[in-house]
């Protein structure tokens, strides 16, 4: 019980550095903390496969991204400016009082049944799912990544006969 | 001999056993992981301080030279001078660095470096993790180690640095996707993630039955070991920290112990890397007559022997160069590999031998003539100053 | 660890919910507010995935969800950011106040 408001804590005050730190590379590391953190919720859980996705994909790749365009876009050596906070800072904290409300308020008057499932799902019956039951996301999926890619490759590439 | 074999896992035992005299057995777990973590954090140390030596003496003999030899016989003391010099060394910071990431950088290179050990197949028995997921634990860590280096070029403010530090992270995230691709036939043929279990479904027939000696062993072997010769930046893929180009790339503005913990995140890396190949292609401690820990030891440093012999003797390849040989040639190789493995798997000898050879031989020869990897040579142009 | 109830993950995934729109709402910077929106991402598949353990009729049903909102979230921030750097190239700025072209 200690353990879960522990790593509770941490990835909470990861996703706070993301969303309220000055120095965007700040920003980003907490972000991988946060990652982190959600990642340890899914083995306290019992799904350790998508854990291990998560932090290859979320930690290894969507972190490296995002560190990328910040470089990219930014003044690569020096100060990195600060991107401060807008002015409309408190209607954006009331509503987000309101959606924690709301969920709170949801989530504590409903009645769940006890029953939990112990032991850890193997690897095996999640790609039993994925090709049997599932293989139709599962090809759509592969086609959605192909089209971001190429998608995403040709955005960024830049204009190279404007060059000349 | 049963007794030299098990040597680790019988100690373990009794030490858990005289423990269990004098304490609550609701620490006993914790007691069992603490023995495998104190004894994977004494042995890896040691390893990385014997690696450099190691390096230093295998170079200089190729390079015909002596290595170190004066601090001890062979120069065995050696590494425990350079640990001396690396700790009373000054902590340098540059001004304008970000302390707080300058700090970090080395601590979260090390860190996911010395995690990896957990899941390898040390002997029989001798896993200090055994996770059902082993070899997917092992790669989402590593990806991690990326990042820090990124960081500790960040930090320090400096142009060279993040320099090589993007060139870095563009390098270890482009060889990874074919690391993981060129590990899938394994996965495919064994039906698991675990390293024990791939380590036990490689036993039988004198050795016959390693992955190595198939087609899609050999292939998958060969992109396995060159991505990870770049997983860890070694030469020749050292651009990052390129020791005579951007004077020492992401580690220029670390001084004493933060570079000693660089330079031990890069051998344990490359320990680590070795052992995983290891373990999948090679059979990892299967082995007739020695004790199983043994033959583990022997094939991982035969493999790092490999990589110190190619530091030895290729020369550095260039950032343009390195990244269209991994997408350009490594990508469809490892996926032609899978093609072939699985035409391995459902035809029956001698067809299946002939057929997936032909396979990866057909794709070896086409991407090789297909494959634009680099500028075409031209005739030269002189221009005089006229 | 079955001692911790389901609400305790709900309230966590419900807070960083929250969070991520905050971030999605406030910043002026484009990458931290597709990073807010990887949190909100990150917090419902937390949801999933405490569903999954407590009460679903088939085991596997919330972890595959999972993984393909894992999945979804890499190639939408990988298009996102490609965007972002297009968009910087064109009009020398990540702030999104200064964005406004489409603007009526």
């Amino acid at each position: 019980m200690l353990f879960f408001y522990l790593l509770a804590t941490l990835t909470v005050l990861g996703a706070l550095g993301a969303t309220l730190m000055k120095n965007l590379i700040h920003c980003a590391l907490c972000l991988i903390l946060f990652f982190l953190g959600i990642a340890t919720f899914y083995i306290l859980l019992g799904a350790e496969f998508i854990a291990a996705v998560q932090i290859l994909i979320y930690v290894g790749a969507v972190a490296t991204l995002v560190l990328f365009a910040i470089m990219l876009t930014q003044n690569v050596v020096g100060e990195t400016t600060l991107k401060g906070l807008g002015q409309n800072r408190w209607w954006a904290l009331g509503l987000t009082a309101a959606v924690i409300g709301i969920l709170g308020s949801a989530i504590h008057h409903q009645r769940f049944s006890a029953a939990s499932y112990a032991g850890r799902l193997t690897t095996q019956e999640i790609g039993q799912a994925l090709v049997v039951v599932y293989a139709l996301p599962f090809e759509v999926v592969s086609l959605l990544l192909t089209g971001a890619m190429i998608g995403a490759i040709v955005i960024a590439m830049e204009d190279r006969k404007k060059k000349q | 001999m049963e007794l030299i074999d098990q040597l680790f896992v019988l100690l373990k035992q009794a030490i858990l056993k005289t423990s269990e005299s004098f304490l609550p057995p609701v620490f006993l777990p914790f007691l069992s992981i603490l023995i495998s973590i104190t004894a994977i954090a004494l042995f890896a140390p040691l390893t990385m301080m014997y690696l450099t030596w190691l390096e230093r003496k295998v170079i200089a003999r190729m390079q015909n030279r002596f290595g170190p030899n004066r601090v001890g016989i062979y120069g065995l003391l050696q590494p425990i001078a350079d640990g001396i010099k690396m700790l009373t060394k000054e902590d340098v910071v540059p001004l304008g660095a970000d302390r707080v990431v300058h700090f970090l950088a080395p601590v979260a290179v090390v860190v996911p470096s010395l995690l990896l050990f957990s899941v390898l197949p040390f002997g029989r028995g001798m896993t200090a993790v055994n996770l059902d997921i082993g070899l997917l634990f092992f790669i989402a860590v590593s990806s991690i180690g990326t990042l820090a280096i990124f960081m500790g070029g960040w930090a320090s403010r400096n142009k060279f640095s993040l320099l090589g530090a993007m060139r870095a992270l563009a390098q270890m995230i482009s060889y990874e996707v074919p690391l993981v691709l060129s590990v899938v036939p394994v996965v495919m043929m064994t039906g698991t993630l675990s390293t024990q279990k791939i380590v036990e479904a490689q036993a039988g027939w004198r050795g016959f039955h390693w992955y190595l000696f198939t087609p899609w062993g050999v292939v998958g072997f060969l992109i396995f070991f060159i991505c990870s010769v770049s997983e860890v930046n070694r030469t020749p893929f050292d651009i990052p920290e390129g020791e005579s180009e951007i004077v020492a790339g992401f580690h220029t503005e670390y001084s004493g112990m933060k570079f000693a913990l660089f330079y031990m995140a890069e051998f344990l890396g490359a320990f680590a890397y070795s052992a995983l190949g290891a373990t999948l292609f090679l059979g990892g401690w299967q082995g007739p007559l020695l004790p199983s820990w043994l033959w583990f030891g022997l094939k991982t440093f035969f493999l790092v022997f490999v990589m110190i012999w190619l530091r030895g003797t290729f020369p550095r390849l260039r950032v343009d160069q390195l990244m269209s040989y991994a997408w350009k040639f490594l990508l469809p190789m490892a996926l032609v590999n899978i093609l072939a493995a699985g035409i391995w798997h459902y035809l029956s000898f001698p067809l299946s031998l002939i057929v997936s050879a032909s396979v990866l031989l057909i794709g070896f020869i086409a991407l090789s003539r297909l494959a634009p990897t680099g500028t075409r040579l031209e005739k030269r142009v002189y221009r005089y100053a006229e | 660890m079955n001692t911790i109830p389901l609400t305790h993950f709900l309230m966590l995934a419900a807070v960083l919910f929250a969070i991520g729109l905050y971030g999605v709402l406030v910043r002026k910077n484009v990458v931290i507010v597709l990073m807010g929106i990887e949190i909100m991402m990150n917090s419902a598949n937390l949801n999933f995935i405490a569903f999954s353990k407590f009460y679903s009729a088939s085991r596997v049903t919330g972890q595959i969800f999972t993984l393909f909102g894992i999945t979804i979230a890499a190639a939408e921030v990988a298009v996102g950011l490609a965007l972002v750097i297009a968009i910087f190239r064109q009009a020398k700025t990540v702030e999104v106040q200064e964005i406004d072209t489409l603007k009526g």
